[in-house]
């Protein structure tokens, strides 16, 4: 499948979408670049399947515009955009063989038939399902199903493609494979493809913009690594992976921000006027900590003292629930350093890169 | 790939234009007026008046709204759609108005043309973004509100209008109470009631028996269950009663056992004395009416509770006893308690059916008068009594639409069981034993006595007169079918091949329709549509009937005594079944299938035809043969509006009762139950297990 020079931006200008009294989507914002791929990762309900159906036409939006490109879509039916969406349910037609489904939308354009054997059989090609196209539905597996409704998203050449938690009904290894392939035929194709998802791992590992959308709102929009280690708030970093919450004060030690926490203080190794003086939020990732014991004989400085409360093992790691002043605190330790009873009374060293500063 | 607008590019095939278009030429082509004798039998004079341009009238004000859509000055302003969409609803009700006023019967041509100022209409609303911007859809949901509009509100508001307004059109709210409380109303109420509660309690119990023994006492009778609850929809709704007549009749087969026996001259009795029996008519009346509706419904109460009886977790009744509970509390504080939604639901339904149910009041009635049959005494003949039957229609629909309320609101929703069709795993303990007995004692009286009657019809045809000479005899069915198509049976028969024909395509797709948007899309006007369903399904026979006589029998709409309006009655009347089952078709059909085709850029109406449609054929298929089955055999709404043309099989079948030729009416009615279940039979066979059925995404 060739590059695709007509991929198109999406932009949304104070796109309001209510359902009765009921506001789903709240003035959004947003441009999307021709080309990528972006991923609205959030919570259920949180209004990223509407934003989608909203690209698709699906939807319409109760104010506000959608421009697909230059041209604003906002009053065009689904049929009338040049958009192609991927069904978290597949959606693929129970009374059409593969070879019809993958061919339905060029024989609605009004394709000649041989004409279509021969796009259908690329596009199968191009999800790795060559010679399938006799096959009914129900003869395929879940994956060999996923393939084929990509490849009848893929077959029309879209300026946009829109997947809606596309790899939800597939097992966890199948589902690996499935988004590496979902990436590399997007970086093939170059369509501007958004995605939708609420595994954030899914999300981190294919897009190049992450979306995070909380209630109807974009809660944080930002690369990958953005979002994962700087959140702007403690509802992006606990939805990005695990995070421990603690409150601080970031105080000046010589030109470097630290994080006073009254008796101890964490260092974050950055400049302090890049982070701020005053009251502060400091998300900790789990992976980001080490423990050590109490008869460690270095420098104390920048640790924590706890005790851990349990310990489980979980084949690649030790997790740890850990009791600091009162607080929880989880914690997951490499399973190949030495483990620690519960009762333990431990030292928390903590990696400056895995604390994210947030002003709340 | 580039978007195709042509709206865009050519503004003259902007589809406003087009339809404007449709309508002149529809306005310059096709009479606007309705021709009395109908568009064939015409004058050129006639013909000539009924066009819209022969003189100024309400078809000028379509021809005005066509021009300025056609020419639209104002094409390239923004808010065109909402100059389009306020000229053509402002012409569609303006038309109405002028036409009623100046009583011109509105024909085939206001008909298109008031079509196509939908048509400009749906575009409008759908460029201001109605539906999701569907013009076809907004299109459908216009025709429906506006079908439902004219077809089942407009009647049923001409029928109060009918005891409100005196003939001089004075407002006379007392002519209503004179009505009501005139001599013998309440009586005819009164039996109404009382005939309707004992037929629903009878059903229910009978039914609940049945489901119970099918399900909890044998399984071995899959394919009569089959038959048995095919039955009601095939059998000609007074045929049941016939058969009464002929078995318990006066002349009927259990008074000649009884009359040989105990009789004047009976083996008994020696000649020439006073015999312990006569002959008498005790067939007709309450009991006659309450044996033919019993039989007639308890299929329905069956079905209602079979699902229902199945679906129970059998854990519940195994956690009852686990708890010491004996067989017979297990059964009453457990299985019945699970049921009770289920029972009640069979009881209000038997109570509705009883109440419209005219065809067994009718021929087994006798001095037994109830609403359903008053409607038509008031009407038929020199009486014509249109306030009384007014009355006595409003009567009927109160209680009809009290019933169905009290059913959908209060017992629809409280359900403990989910009906899913399947029947939940795991195997039930036995029933009590007193029981299983009693079911089965019950199932095979039940089975004696319908093949009883069954048989009578199927035999009754073949002798001679049935209760005086028993002589075998071909003579009604050569009377009825051999003396060529113009004669006997043929006419009605094919004029009601002809409606059903034509009715049950119709209404599986209006019904099919109105599933799809009621459940698909969300509009403004749903409540109004799905209301009006249910007015559809509430509203009885006689009451569509009567309201359709006194509507449609003046300008705009004058369509009594045509073939159009016999139609349209079929497709408002089987209707909810075709809405029925496109619900729960569609609950079968994930909606992103069609969402997938939409986004592959295939319009809605291109869905609908090759997405929806083959997924729905199963229940597109029963709802056509429902429809095309109930149109043949329905009688309650079709009496009101027949004419000497349009005679169908069951008129002229009451016809003959009317005369007492029960040979004859029998024999016809045997032919239409077996050619029902031939069509029936063939069209299952023929359907089979099709793909689409195989595969549920």
């Amino acid at each position: 499948m060739s590059h695709n020079s007509s991929s198109a931006k999406i932009t949304f200008r104070n796109v309001v979408k209510k359902f009765g009294d009921l506001s789903v989507i709240k003035n959004i914002e947003l441009d999307i670049e021709a080309g990528s791929l972006t991923t609205i990762l959030g919570p259920s309900g949180c209004g990223k399947t509407t934003i989608l159906r909203l690209i698709a036409g699906l939807e319409l939006p109760t104010s506000g515009q959608i421009f697909i490109g230059d041209e604003d879509v906002s009053a065009l039916s689904a049929s009338q955009r040049d958009v192609s969406m991927v069904f978290q349910s597949y959606a693929l037609f129970p009374h059409m063989n593969v070879g019809e489904n993958v061919g339905y939308g060029m024989k609605i354009q009004g394709m000649a038939a041989e004409e279509r054997t021969v796009k259908v059989e690329e596009a199968l090609a191009s999800v790795g399902l060559s010679g399938l196209s006799a096959r009914y539905i129900d003869q395929l597996s879940g994956g060999q199903q996923q393939r084929v409704a990509v490849a009848r998203a893929l077959i029309l050449e879209p300026k946009v493609m829109l997947f809606d938690e596309p790899l939800s009904n597939l097992d966890s290894k199948l589902r690996r494979n499935m988004r590496e392939d979902i990436r590399r035929l997007q970086q093939e194709t170059g369509i501007t493809s958004i995605y939708v998802t609420h595994d954030q791992s899914e999300a981190l590992s294919v897009s190049d913009q992450v979306i995070v959308m909380d209630e109807g709102v974009i809660a944080q929009i930002g690369s990958p690594h953005t979002l994962y280690q700087k959140p702007n708030s403690t509802f992006v970093a606990t939805f990005m992976g695990d995070a421990n919450i603690i409150d601080g004060n970031v105080i000046d030690e010589g030109g470097n921000a630290v994080i006073d926490l009254g008796d101890e203080k964490i260092f974050l190794s950055r400049p302090t006027g890049e982070v701020g003086l005053g009251p502060i939020i400091a998300a900790i990732r789990p992976e980001s900590m080490t423990l050590k014991d109490t008869d460690f004989t270095g420098s104390t400085d920048g640790m924590l003292k706890g005790r851990v409360i349990s310990q489980a093992y979980v084949g690649v790691a030790n997790e740890y629930s850990i009791d600091w002043h009162g607080q929880e605190l989880f914690c997951v330790v490499s399973a190949y350093l030495p483990a620690f009873k519960p009762g333990t009374e431990i030292y928390i060293s903590i990696d400056p890169l895995g604390i994210s500063p947030i002003h709340e | 790939m580039t978007l195709v607008n042509t709206s865009v590019h050519n503004p003259w095939r902007d589809p406003v234009r087009l339809w404007s278009f449709f309508g002149l030429f529809s306005y310059f082509l096709i009479p606007w007026q309705g021709l009395e004798y109908g568009v064939f039998d015409a004058t050129p004079d006639e013909f000539f008046v009924a066009y819209g341009w022969s003189s100024i009238n309400s078809s000028t004000i379509a021809l005005a709204a066509f021009i300025a859509c056609l020419i639209r000055p104002w094409h390239s302003w923004q808010k065109a759609p909402i100059i389009d969409g306020t000229i053509s609803a402002f012409a569609g009700v303006a038309i109405f108005f002028v036409a009623t006023v100046t009583k011109e019967p509105l024909g085939y041509g206001a008909a298109l043309q008031i079509f196509a100022l939908g048509g400009i209409l749906s575009m409008a609303l759908a460029r201001r973004g109605f539906i999701q911007g569907d013009p076809f859809m907004t299109g459908s949901v216009l025709f429906i509100i506006v079908a439902i509009a004219i077809f089942v509100f407009f009647p049923v508001s001409t029928v109060f209008s009918k005891v409100l307004f005196a003939k001089d059109g004075s407002f006379t709210p007392d002519l209503f109470f004179d009505n009501l409380f005139s001599f013998g109303i309440g009586r005819t109420v009164w039996n109404s009631l009382r005939m309707a509660l004992t037929v629903g309690v009878a059903t229910t119990i009978l039914g609940l028996t049945f489901s119970l023994f099918v399900t909890r006492v044998t399984k071995r009778f899959h394919g009569a269950i089959r038959i048995f609850s095919i039955l009601p929809i095939i059998t000609p709704p007074f045929v049941i009663g016939l058969s009464l007549i002929l078995i318990f009749g006066r002349n009927g087969s259990v008074n000649d056992v009884l009359l040989m026996l105990f009789g004047d001259g009976g083996i008994f009795i020696g000649a020439g004395q006073d015999g312990w029996f006569e002959r008498s008519p005790y067939i007709y009346g309450f009991w006659g009416i309450f044996l033919a509706q019993t039989l007639s419904f308890t299929p329905i109460s069956f079905m209602l509770l079979v699902g229902m009886v199945s679906s129970i977790n059998p854990a519940l009744e195994e956690a009852s006893l686990t708890m010491r509970s004996s067989d017979w509390q297990t059964f009453r504080y457990v299985t019945i308690p699970l049921l009770r939604p289920g029972i009640a639901n069979a009881f209000l339904l038997a109570v509705i059916a009883s109440l419209a149910d005219f065809g067994n009041p009718l021929v087994l009635g006798g001095d037994y008068d109830v609403l359903a049959t008053e409607i038509y005494f008031s009407i038929v003949g020199a009486q014509l009594d249109y306030p009384r039957a007014a009355t006595l229609g409003i009567i009927l629909l109160f209680f009809s639409l009290v019933s169905f309320t009290i059913q959908r609101q209060w017992i629809g929703k409280k359900s403990y069981v989910t009906v899913t069709g399947k029947g939940v795993g795991g195997t039930f303990q036995a029933l009590p034993r007193g029981i299983v007995w009693g079911c089965t004692i019950i199932v095979v009286i039940w089975v004696i006595f319908t093949t009883m009657l069954y048989g009578s019809i199927l035999l009754g045809g073949f002798v001679v007169n049935w209760g005086a000479d028993y002589t075998l005899t071909l003579s009604h069915y050569e009377e009825l079918w051999t003396r060529g198509f113009g004669y006997g049976a043929w006419p009605s028969f094919l004029t009601t091949l002809g409606f059903a024909a034509v009715g049950a395509p119709l209404t599986a797709m209006v019904g099919l329709l109105i599933a799809y948007v009621t459940t698909r899309k969300q509009f403004f006007g749903r409540n109004v549509v799905d209301f009006g369903a249910m007015i559809c399904f509430a509203i009885p026979g006689t009451v569509i009937g009567i309201s359709y006589v006194i509507a449609f029998n003046t300008a705009p709409i004058l369509m009594t005594g045509s073939a159009v309006i016999i139609v349209i009655s079929f497709v408002f009347r089987n209707m909810p079944v075709g809405i029925r089952t496109g619900i729960s078709a569609l609950a079968q059909i994930d909606p992103s299938l069609e969402e997938a085709s939409l986004t592959q850029r295939a319009s809605s109406i291109r869905t609908i035809f090759s997405i929806v449609l083959p997924l729905m054929r199963p229940a597109l298929i029963s709802a056509m043969v429902f429809s095309f089955v109930k149109s043949m055999t329905t009688v309650s709404a079709i009496i009101f509006l027949v004419t000497a043309d349009t005679q169908v099989a069951t008129t002229y079948i009451l016809g003959r009762v009317e005369d007492g030729d029960y040979g004859q009416s029998i024999s016809y009615g045997s032919v239409l139950i077996v050619s029902m279940l031939a069509v029936i039979i063939l069209i299952d066979k023929l359907v089979g297990k099709s793909r689409t059925e195989r595969t549920k995404v």
